[in-house]
């Protein structure tokens, strides 16, 4: 057993499977760089979930029922039920006579978000690409839709597949592209219903969509949204401080008017579910007749492209620049290496991006074939999502339902599919050992040791098993002197060696 | 016979002189609390606190200004969510400030509110947090003084200070003598671990000692950091934050996102003030947003990442029953960039102005709590003399 091959199954993978550092030890980086070919098939626990277009058909479905019983008890569903507009963060908040859209709407969908965080979980828990998974995870926090915006919680498992999955080892272009068509990302960062002030149904009051009785918070009049544009620009390209400015912002805004979802925005998205046109129609559509017309200029260079042309011109050149390339190489050497990502090995990934164009595999084949990727001093600290997955890695016996695996998600501060903001998951130590959560994790290990040692095998032999030479005597020691099988899980389970990498 | 409060003051000038500020923490314990509610998201400060007396207000809001405020004066009003914190105001315990900003000026989430919880002036200038750096100023026994209601550790209280988090609990404890093992183990082989296990260990006993408090919704929260803030030896100083004021859509309506959030603002102050008992007498409380929003509404029926906004002092040992603001209008001229409400008053003054009167903070703390390349004037009269 090899100390790189400790480090890869840990540092680069989800956590070693038992007999797994083993076999991956004689050459640990060949079994990383097998991982960076495109995925062939779905893993199994991900092929019964639903399409995007299913789960915002359920959404939209939900929403005429709530409105027909709200209006049934006399209420105005205008005012209950604005689609994106319910904010779960505030919690519990009701009308006086009892009634919450949001506990009715967390009631209605938790049991499909639930069921599809069981399968990412599980999917992670049985790979034998943990890298290539990693990779998932990581680009889903990095494209972020948040399940946490009312409406958005049963998209992002569809996204991730859909727009992620097919690009973890292809051109970072195509995952910005596939992304910033998805619906599920127009909905969430608001772009589906921007519309250019100077295009044909913002100049055109009639073509508005007039305030039926039955119809929720549906846009008096159109209008442009810069959230989409803004955040393309400071989080999912160049990166905040880069050079653009709010005029850039607001261009960029104009050119995206007309990213929308299958019909034109000034028809509200329910009606067309209930129309039956999103399923036959599909999922983006480019709405001509919402789009600012004529040409625009964003950080210097004019975009006289029209139509799509345009906002697809300005991904594209997006995705090339210098400072995302510098931006991305960042984020990934904080990722896998550490929270103050060595620049040396963040040059080498961003040399890797400019060099290859933006191919993925290029740049993760730099990232293993840095040398700080293999320092011995573990430099990262698991999130509760990475540590709770690398405990059902090393644990056969592990087993969770959907409401046991939610409840530990939520303690320890992350509930997957649901980051607080489009910035996605804090990505370093200080974010997440905190006292609470550390607590939190400590609460569940135990659990965990109880419900699964009298299956196990010896907790001592595991460690050694899992950390070969990075097995702490101490951790060894402690191990060995509990008092109980489930005991010395739960110690092995809470070590440092377990929550580092 | 000098008051605590004057006394920490001389003993702070006294030491600032020696260049021996830090020395503070070997006076005895401060019965002040003091705590800090971080509005993720930028709320809008013209809809919390709407400038109904503005002769501008009505149309540069086109469509967000509505009829139903709860008038605080001849200019502002509160949002009617806010019915709570209407009668803190009118007995005297609520201050609202109108047009304040930090020193950012640049529109992202995220950058701002690092600015706003690192106090430094520029975001990522500084890794630690400036409530962290109040507690390293506060007089204390070595013991966390500082908790955040929080699964995670905040910006704002991270630093060298001890600090601890504590969240409710869904997960029955492990038992036995496990806790004292794996303790014993973190302190053999990781520092960083043992010190939060440990703090863990100790908020745990506490809460429990008093029951838990209800659900996991802010005013939940609330009601457990009173909890904490309100025993004998237990916190100073708390941070509990909620998200969600990113209101780029359809934030008017009576149960919007907006105000949905107002009404937890407004019933977990509530619940602060009636857990903390008479401490609340002591007690001083700021509500702070990274930013405020654009001034029009946009063509979503919500509004973009603005400038200044509004900032709430709360507490029994606030001078309040009052507006402050330096009111800069709503005139399109009058704008920020032409589009946002113009900062008029710096968010450090309001803060430097509370650690000093309230916390007893002398010049060359609260400069360190905010470092500044030009000297921060802390408003005058935030607090009950």
């Amino acid at each position: 057993m090899s100390i790189a091959g400790v480090i890869a199954a840990n540092r680069f993978g989800l956590g070693a499977r038992p007999a797994e550092v083993a076999a991956i030890s004689s050459d640990p980086k060949g079994w990383l760089m097998a991982q960076l070919a495109p995925e062939t098939e779905l893993p199994v626990p991900l092929r019964a979930l639903p399409s995007t277009v299913d789960d915002m058909s359920a959404f939209f479905k939900w929403l005429r029922q709530i409105a027909t019983e709200a209006k049934a008890q006399g209420m105005d569903p205008y005012a209950q039920t604005p689609p994106g507009g319910v904010a779960p963060a505030a919690g519990g908040m009701s009308r006086d006579n009892g009634f919450s859209i949001e506990r009715e709407y967390v009631k209605a969908f938790l049991p499909r978000y639930a069921t599809a965080v069981k399968a990412r979980f599980d999917a992670a828990v049985a790979t034998d690409r943990p890298f290539f998974e990693r990779l998932v995870h990581f680009w889903s926090n990095h494209f972020v839709v948040s399940g946490a915006k009312a409406g958005a919680i049963t998209m992002p498992p569809s996204f991730e597949r859909d727009a992620i999955r097919p690009h973890v080892t292809g051109r970072f272009a195509d995952m910005l592209l596939a992304s910033s068509r998805h619906p599920a990302m127009l909905f969430y960062l608001d772009n589906y219903r921007s519309v250019g002030p100077n295009s044909k149904v913002g100049r055109d009051p009639s073509l508005r969509a007039p305030r039926t009785p039955q119809a929720f918070a549906v846009p008096q009049k159109a209008g442009l949204n810069e959230n989409f544009a803004r955040e393309i620009l400071e989080l999912q390209t160049l990166g905040v401080r880069s050079g653009y400015d709010q005029a850039d912002v607001t261009s960029f805004a104009r050119v995206l008017t007309g990213w929308t979802i299958a019909a034109p925005p000034r028809v509200p998205l329910y009606k067309l579910v209930l129309q039956g046109r999103l399923n036959a129609r599909g999922l983006f559509e480019f709405d001509d007749e919402g789009h600012e017309p004529g040409p625009q200029t964003i950080m210097g260079k004019v975009y006289g492209q029209s139509g799509v042309d345009q906002g697809e011109a300005v991904l594209n050149d997006l995705a090339r620049r210098p400072a995302t390339a510098h931006f991305i190489a960042t984020k990934l050497a904080r990722h896998f290496i550490a929270d103050d990502p060595p620049p040396a090995a963040v040059a080498r990934l961003a040399e890797a991006f400019v060099k290859s164009d933006g191919d993925l595999k290029e740049v993760c084949a730099a990232l293993v074939q840095s040398p700080e990727g293999f320092d011995p001093v573990p430099r990262k600290f698991k999130t509760p999502e990475e540590y709770m997955i690398s405990a059902a890695r090393a644990l056969p016996a592990f087993q969770a339902d959907a409401t046991s695996l939610l409840r530990a998600f939520g303690s320890m501060g992350q509930t997957p599919y649901r980051p607080p903001g489009p910035d996605g998951w804090p990505d370093v130590e200080a974010e997440w050992l905190g006292a609470d959560a550390i607590w939190k994790r400590f609460e569940w290990a135990g659990q965990t040791a109880q419900r699964v040692a009298s299956t196990t095998m010896n907790p001592i032999a595991l460690g050694k098993d899992l950390f070969g030479p990075q097995f702490s005597p101490a951790t060894e020691q402690a191990t060995a002197r509990a008092q109980s099988p489930a005991q010395g899980l739960t110690l092995l389970l809470a070590s440092a060696e377990f929550q580092r990498r | 016979m000098v008051t605590r409060r004057q006394g920490l003051g001389l003993l702070g000038a006294g030491l600032a002189v020696a260049g021996l500020p830090r020395a503070a923490f070997a006076a005895p314990e401060t019965d002040k609390r003091f705590v800090v509610v971080l509005l993720r998201g930028a709320m809008d400060g013209l809809s919390a606190v709407p400038a109904t007396g503005d002769p501008d207000f009505a149309r540069a809001r086109n469509g967000l200004a509505r009829g139903d405020t709860l008038k605080l004066d001849s200019t502002f009003g509160l949002h009617p969510n806010l019915g709570a914190m209407k009668r803190l105001y009118d007995s005297g315990e609520l201050l609202v400030v109108h047009a304040v900003a930090t020193p950012y000026r640049d529109r992202s989430h995220f950058d701002g509110q690092n600015l706003l919880e690192n106090g430094a002036e520029q975001p990522y200038g500084l890794d630690t947090g400036w409530l962290n750096r109040v507690l390293a100023r506060l007089p204390g026994s070595g013991k966390p003084l500082g908790i955040a209601l929080d699964a995670h550790m905040p910006l704002m209280l991270r630093g060298p200070a001890a600090v601890t988090s504590w969240a409710p609990s869904l997960l029955p404890p492990p038992d036995g003598d496990t806790a004292d093992r794996l303790a014993a183990l973190y302190g053999e082989t990781d520092a960083g671990l043992a010190r939060n296990f440990t703090a863990a260990r100790g908020a745990n006993g506490m809460a429990m000692g008093g029951g838990g408090p209800g659900g996991g919704a802010f005013p939940g929260l609330m009601s457990a950091a009173a909890k904490f803030l309100a025993a004998p030896d237990g916190a100073r100083v708390a941070m509990i934050e909620i998200s969600g004021w990113d209101t780029h859509v359809n934030q008017a309506g009576p149960y919007s996102p907006l105000s949905t959030n107002l009404l937890a603002l407004d019933r977990g102050l509530d619940a602060l003030k009636a857990g903390l008992g008479a401490a609340w007498r002591n007690t001083a409380v700021i509500v702070v947003s990274e930013f405020g929003r654009t001034v029009a509404m946009n063509g979503t029926q919500g509004t973009d990442h603005g400038t200044a906004g509004a900032v709430f002092v709360a507490g029994g040992a606030v001078k309040g029953g009052r507006v402050l603001a330096d009111w800069p209008g709503l005139r399109p001229a009058d704008l920020y960039q032409g589009r946002d409400l113009k900062p008029t008053t710096d968010f450090r003054a309001i803060a430097s102005g509370v650690l000093r009167d309230h916390l007893g903070l002398r010049a060359p703390q609260w400069a360190m709590v905010f470092p500044s390349s030009s000297p921060l004037k802390p408003r005058d009269g935030l607090i009950r003399a």
